[in-house]
């Protein structure tokens, strides 16, 4: 009776210590991503290796978006990428973040998608609209609302995963769903004769696609990270040179499961930067088109919506020097 | 074979018995495929296959039906070019035919990426993430039950309080398990231990409860003491029935997998079964159910058989 009890105690013990000597071992950067275009791209340089060839130890790990900041923030991730309002939201509520490379901005692909019948902001009066609350969507939306004339209290939000907001638009439960790709495509698909009153593409620059890493890893890892990002701009001229995109564009398809013809308009909501560009966003200017400036509206949009309660110092969410250094 | 099908508490003869077994799958299979095939029985929805002049039309779109006619009408009284389409089921309802090559190509399609994994390579990680779960949980629960249900002090000790724990959904220690355990396999192995661990003690302990006092008043009748009586007695005398138990609680622990590994990284059928439903292939999303439950009975039938050979005196028929 004892000898195979403590056999098994044996290899549990065992496979723990494996688990924790494999930690302690090697520590590649971890690096949490998910299902939105300008991160899928990051796909690329896993499948073709290129992070090895950097000579940089990364680990990718794909989550639902939500889950992914979740685990940012129990400090299981080195990085997470991210909205940078969210990165504010994010750091707000306990686990700082330093945004140092900026994927591209949404150009589209985050809608509100509107029911039969509403077709336009305005209508959306008094209407019931379907959000996560407290993320990017819940932005749009108030901006949205906020061009028209109108603000928060014109509207019922109901909070919905994003991910389950086609189906909540086509129940009828609601007159409206806020979403990015491939959610919002999906939304007009299913309900016939719904229409996109409002997109990222209205207010390009509102929503910011970034890389936002824990300053104790930045700090510790600097070069590393300066590495990262130099593998992120070879992605982008291999999603750009037109000889290349085709099989930019598979693998990232593959990554979603979709087909390439089938994604490629899910990229097109998508502006993503060449380093150039991105340089330019991480210019110090006032407006959505810097990064500082769009980071410093979502913060005052989400104190003034009590999303959180304090100002976020932007200036210490933000590190151009990453990019500057390529 | 004249005795009756419906007689009360009796048991059919095994022919019956198969043919009604067979039956109860393909009842179910027929209803689907009645409501898949036949259009006058539901189809509720119109694919639209030529949008003619209506503007919001797309080729392949589904729209009501009251929708389509009304379109349909509106174009024919305008003079426009109608739209055509043909009916069809909501796109949440695909045709037994087409989960079934679903089904087919989910485990012949090959990984395009070198990070991606075949579809049994994920059900294996699915499947030990429950087995490390359940075997951790059982490692602890079937001894404390069996303890439990013996001596009252134990029992005492332990039950209040399980009894109180047992209530705690175990998806809600999610961020918890994550913060504590990473963001792998750890904390999904710990919620189906959360999910299985305090009811497996409970049902242990009650299934030695149910024990034939008689069998116990004998034994002490001819001298058995504590330690004897519990290895001797108790032990021997619950074995087939604790078995029986786990077999039902592994199926409890199946359950708790799908929100099991909806935390932390995206892993294993679950990641198959959110992604398709994501992008509206329903069509994955079935065939991903339907192998859960191929596996499930599958296990089941299989530990049933194995239950029989281990455990031979046990009474046929009646526990299996």
């Amino acid at each position: 009776m004892k000898n195979p009890l403590k056999k098994m105690l044996g290899t549990l013990a065992g496979v723990a210590m494996l688990g924790m000597s494999a930690q302690a071992l090697a520590e590649p950067l971890k690096i949490g991503y998910s299902d939105w275009p300008g991160w899928v791209a990051w796909e690329v340089a896993i499948e073709k290796q290129w992070f090895k060839e950097a000579g940089v130890d990364v680990q990718f790990e794909w989550f639902d978006y939500v889950a992914s900041m979740d685990a940012f923030a129990a400090g299981q991730l080195d990085a997470v990428a991210m909205t940078n309002g969210d990165a504010l939201v994010t750091g707000a509520t306990g686990a700082r973040n330093v945004m140092i490379l900026i994927n591209d901005y949404s150009n589209g692909n985050d809608m509100v998608v509107a029911a039969p019948g509403i077709d336009s902001v305005k209508d959306l009066k008094g209407k019931k609209v379907g959000v996560e609350i407290g993320f990017v969507g819940h932005l749009l939306l108030l901006n949205a609302l906020q061009e028209n004339g109108m603000s928060e209290a014109d509207v019922e939000l109901v909070n919905v995963p994003t991910n389950e907001t086609p189906q909540v638009l086509a129940s009828g439960d609601v007159d409206a769903i806020v979403a990015w790709q491939p959610n919002s495509g999906m939304a007009l698909q299913m309900v016939p004769g719904a229409t996109a009153v409002y997109s990222s593409a209205d207010e390009p620059g509102l929503i910011y696609d970034v890389l936002a890493v824990s300053p104790s890893s930045l700090a510790a890892n600097r070069d590393e990270w300066i590495k990262v990002a130099r593998v992120w701009y070879r992605v982008v001229d291999y999603i750009n040179d037109p000889k290349t995109r085709d099989d930019a564009v598979r693998i990232m398809a593959s990554r979603v499961g979709l087909e390439p013809a089938e994604y490629e308009t899910f990229i097109e909501g998508t502006k993503i930067l060449t380093l150039d560009e991105a340089r330019g966003f991480f210019e110090k200017t006032d407006g959505f088109d810097s990064l500082y400036g769009s980071s410093k509206l979502s913060d005052e949009f989400n104190v003034a919506n009590e999303v959180y309660k304090d100002p976020q110092p932007i200036d210490d969410y933000i590190d151009a020097t990453i990019t500057d250094a390529l | 074979m004249s005795e009756a099908w419906f007689a009360v508490r009796k048991e059919l003869n095994p022919r019956r018995r198969t043919v009604l077994a067979v039956l109860s799958f393909l009842i179910p299979l027929l209803v689907w495929a009645l409501v898949s095939y036949l259009p006058f029985l539901w189809h509720p929805k119109v694919e639209v296959i030529e949008p003619g002049d209506v503007s919001y039309f797309r080729e392949g779109m589904q729209v009501d039906r009251d929708v389509f006619e009304r379109e349909l009408e509106a174009m024919r009284t305008e003079g426009l070019t109608p739209p055509e389409g043909r009916r069809t089921n909501p796109i949440y309802l695909p045709a037994p035919h087409e989960v079934a090559t679903a089904l087919y190509t989910a485990f012949t399609t090959p990984p395009e990426r070198r990070n991606e994994q075949w579809l049994h390579e994920s059900l294996a990680d699915s499947i030990q993430v429950i087995f490390w779960g359940f075997f951790l949980s059982s490692l602890i629960g079937v001894p404390l039950g069996i303890l439990a249900g013996t001596y009252d002090v134990v029992s005492r000790l332990n039950e209040p309080f399980i009894e109180f724990f047992r209530y705690l959904p175990a998806p809600a220690f999610g961020a918890l398990a994550v913060a504590i355990l990473g963001i792998h396999d750890a904390p999904k192995i710990a919620i189906i231990f959360i999910g299985t661990f305090f009811q497996q003690v409970l049902v242990i302990s009650n299934t030695t409860r149910k024990l034939d006092p008689a069998l116990l008043e004998a034994a002490m009748t001819l001298g058995a003491k504590n330690v004897a009586l519990l290895f001797k007695v108790v032990l021997p005398g619950i074995i087939t029935d604790v078995y029986r138990d786990m077999r039902i609680l592994l199926g409890w622990a199946w359950t708790y997998l799908i929100v099991a590994e909806m935390i932390g990284t995206s892993s294993g059928i679950t990641w198959f079964i959110t992604q398709q439903a994501r992008y509206k292939n329903f069509d994955n999303v079935y065939a991903a159910i339907i192998i859960i439950g191929i596996i499930g009975l599958t296990t089941d039938l299989i530990l049933a058989w194995l239950g029989r050979r281990i455990f031979p005196w046990q009474r046929h028929g009646a526990r299996a």
